[in-house]
């Protein structure tokens, strides 16, 4: 089951730098600890300390927002696209 | 019509009708920095009837590299942004009001300032006050535009309440502080603002114009370094939104003592002090040249004292650089400006 999985530039460094990971994972939260497992330290960026998803930080799967779908529990097939999407604070 | 607005009205979505609609259109720009200096240029050559700008802060030389109205004048004398911004402003475009405001946004004006606004633009450079922003615009029904920008990456979204969603229903919660990059620890490109900024102000003047339909109503975020583009369409409002659907106004109600806040990614604490009464600056310049070298305009005075240099607005608030101790800043103030 091969999910693309897009990482802001924010994220790139626990990545290696990569833009774009492919993971295996049935739902979100599937996804989210792959990614953990091969770049430690990713999942607490996306997570808070109760395992919900950080409330500033919006993924979307094709487009739609987890939190509009089922949060975590979103169901993922094969080719889905994953977008990690930070909230931005700057503009001065 | 104006020869000066021939080009806009030979674009059919503007036309004569929607250069008539700018012409009434009372923006209201919250932050004249990076973002705010772009939009104000676009939307005062665009012919908007008023430009009120909002700003709290003055000129420094590291922003000359991107607020597009500021020279190196106004940098060498700290000119508060939003008076520079505007004496610029008025030379491009005689024919709009522009009306600056050296003042914080904060829950005691912000309801009046965007009660004056057909539309409401962001500039600011943090999460707190765009907060302020989205639920005074959403109690009072006015469109906003939100935009942000950092590092090589921005994000900008248009909200009209109840329309579309707010920023609430994007992002439930403010980010803890210290969790998103600033310009001071990521530093910020010109050419990342500048994109997010005009995609901003083409939402605005969608708006002002009546084009509705033409909105795009999705998320952008893009980065102009790694050559990322994310377009992110977005349902309608959540009705369990706390601030448009519920219509829970916690930022605007939050309490109006004085405050103290540590400046976005700055070494730099600004305390606020809510309805005190104008401070007389010369005259609490010549008490303070007893402490240390003291400049005093009518818009500003400058202190430098222990180490830290204090500049005070004659609404009392005050920017304290050299400490991001919120205490600390606060004795400062009341050893120096008063309780």
């Amino acid at each position: 089951m091969s999910i693309r999985v897009r990482i802001p530039t924010p994220l790139r460094g626990l990545t290696g730098g990569a833009a774009e990971v492919q993971v295996d994972g049935a739902s979100v939260a599937e996804a989210i600890s792959q990614l953990e497992a091969r770049y430690p330290g990713i999942a607490q960026r996306l997570k808070d300390e109760n395992g919900e998803l950080r409330r500033f930080v919006n993924l979307y799967v094709n487009g739609e927002d987890v939190r509009f779908l089922q949060g975590l529990d979103t169901h993922l097939k094969a080719g889905d696209e994953v977008s990690i999407v930070p909230a931005v604070a700057g503009g001065a | 019509m104006s020869e000066r607005y021939a080009r806009q009205v030979q674009f059919p979505g503007v036309g004569p009708a929607g250069q008539a609609q700018l012409s009434t259109a009372r923006v209201l720009l919250v932050g004249c920095g990076a973002l705010g200096t772009v939009l104000a240029n676009l939307l005062v050559r665009a012919g908007v009837g008023r430009l009120t700008i909002a700003d709290r802060d003055y000129v420094e030389p590291s922003n000359l590299q991107r607020q597009v109205l500021f020279d190196d004048d106004d940098a060498a004398r700290g000119r508060p942004k939003a008076l520079a911004a505007a004496e610029k402003l008025r030379r491009v475009n005689p024919e709009v009001q522009v009306e600056p405001l050296v003042l914080d946004v904060n829950p005691a004006n912000v309801a009046a300032l965007v009660a004056e606004a057909t539309l409401v633009l962001d500039g600011t450079d943090n999460f707190e006050t765009r907060y302020l922003l989205n639920d005074a615009c959403v109690q009072r029904g006015v469109p906003w535009v939100y935009a942000a920008a950092v590092g090589a990456h921005g994000a900008t979204l248009a909200i009209v309440p109840s329309e579309t969603p707010c920023l609430r229903c994007l992002y439930p919660d403010p980010p803890p502080p210290g969790t998103l990059p600033t310009c001071e620890t990521d530093g910020v490109l010109a050419p990342a603002v500048g994109v997010v900024a005009n995609l901003a102000a083409a939402e605005a003047l969608k708006l002002l114009v009546g084009a509705r339909d033409r909105l795009r109503r999705a998320l952008v975020w893009l980065d102009v370094w790694t050559n990322a583009f994310e377009q992110l369409p977005l349902a309608a409002p959540r009705p369990d939104c706390p601030c448009c659907g519920q219509r829970q106004f916690v930022f605007l109600d939050a309490p109006t003592t004085s405050y103290a806040l540590a400046l976005c990614g700055r070494n730099t604490v600004q305390v606020v002090v809510p309805d005190r009464p104008r401070i007389a600056l010369a005259e609490l310049a010549a008490r303070l040249t007893a402490v240390g070298p003291v400049r005093c305009d009518d818009d500003l005075l400058r202190l430098q004292v222990e180490g830290y240099e204090i500049t005070v607005f004659p609404d009392a608030r005050a920017l304290i650089k050299g400490t991001t101790d919120l205490a600390r800043a606060r004795a400062l103030y009341s050893r120096y400006i008063g309780a």
